[in-house]
């Protein structure tokens, strides 16, 4: 069994987690194409390099951010979204009003 | 009394299909199992599994969460911060756990009349940044004590729950016999305990799946007064 170390529970089985995502900053919804907006959401560029993804470590529902090799598979670090993330996102209503 | 005499407005536990106690009584609007056999107390000290699915419990989650529990958990007067992934007993009998960096989670002390969790839920879903987390529903907990339950959890669990690195007052969110479960390290009446919290919907699951792994340490279900009065 993978073990994976989760920055908020440590070590644990691979089987405890579920990958969500490369991680991407996200295109204003309002004003980008939606060829940047599918790119956003379904495309991903499958480099072999080291990519930081979204991993969701289920039992405690806590997302974090691995750093971690496509090629061998080796995790480089784990992090809290805090250290990119740390302002909340608001949406803006503009669809929702011209609707 | 027995489950088939039940009132309709109290609530079922989740095994109530599968288990009958042998004495219930009404806790926090539900019927919970009193005494499951006459050989209760020895059993709770040996190996025993009791179903709190009833008993009263809530969360909140977010940034003013910490300042919401201080403000209307009574106990929390006296205690310090609580390191994530840790859970205290506070003076009133409430048990906080600590589950991530702004999620909280409190156990009833199963012998008072939980008006401050009351408070606390509503409490919850009027401040700003903070928000109820309706474990009540969400989760099954279930009590495993005994002097054999940190191997009855070996065959059951990845992380070692051992009483030298797994004190009380620890947490271990992690995977129970394949479900996903918090795992919260007590003692009830002197004797160590395991609160398990899992998800209801595999809440019979688990109880047999822990009621298996028991059975070579002689381990039984139990009732709640064993570990209250």
């Amino acid at each position: 069994m993978k073990i994976l170390t989760c920055p908020l529970n440590g070590p644990r089985n691979i089987s405890e987690f579920v990958y969500g995502g490369e991680v991407k900053d996200m295109p204003d919804p309002n004003t980008c194409s939606d060829k940047a907006w599918a790119d956003y959401v379904f495309y991903h560029d499958n480099l072999i390099q080291i990519v930081k993804e979204w991993w969701l470590h289920a039992p405690s529902g806590y997302w974090f951010i691995a750093e971690r090799h496509t090629a061998s598979d080796e995790i480089i670090k784990t992090y809290d979204p805090s250290e990119i993330y740390n302002t909340r996102i608001e949406f803006s209503t503009q669809q929702e009003e011209r609707a | 009394m027995n489950m088939s005499d039940t009132q309709p407005s109290l609530k079922r536990s989740l095994l109530y299909r599968t288990t009958t106690g042998e004495h219930y009584k009404q806790q926090d609007g539900g019927m919970l199992v009193a005494q499951f056999s006459a050989n209760d107390a020895e059993q709770a000290k040996r190996c025993g599994l009791l179903d709190l699915s009833v008993a009263r419990r809530t969360g909140l989650r977010g940034k003013n969460a910490p300042s919401v529990l201080s403000e209307h958990l009574p106990g929390m007067a006296n205690t310090s911060v609580i390191q994530a992934n840790f859970a205290e007993q506070l003076s009133t009998g409430e048990w906080v756990l600590r589950l991530g960096k702004t999620e909280y989670w409190v156990l009833s002390s199963l012998t008072g009349t939980n008006a401050s969790l009351d408070a606390l839920d509503q409490a919850a879903s009027q401040t700003a940044d903070c928000y109820p987390l309706y474990c009540q529903s969400s989760h099954a907990w279930f009590v495993l004590t005994g002097d054999y339950i940190s191997e009855v959890m070996a065959k059951l669990c990845a992380v070692d729950l051992n009483e030298r690195v797994f004190p009380v007052g620890k947490i271990a969110q992690t995977s129970v016999a394949r479900v996903n479960a918090i795992v919260v390290k007590q003692t009830y009446q002197g004797i160590p305990a395991f609160s398990i919290l899992s998800d209801s919907s595999s809440a019979e699951y688990l109880w047999l799946a822990i009621l298996d792994a028991m059975q070579e340490f002689n381990g039984q279900a139990i009732g709640a007064d064993v570990l209250t009065v």
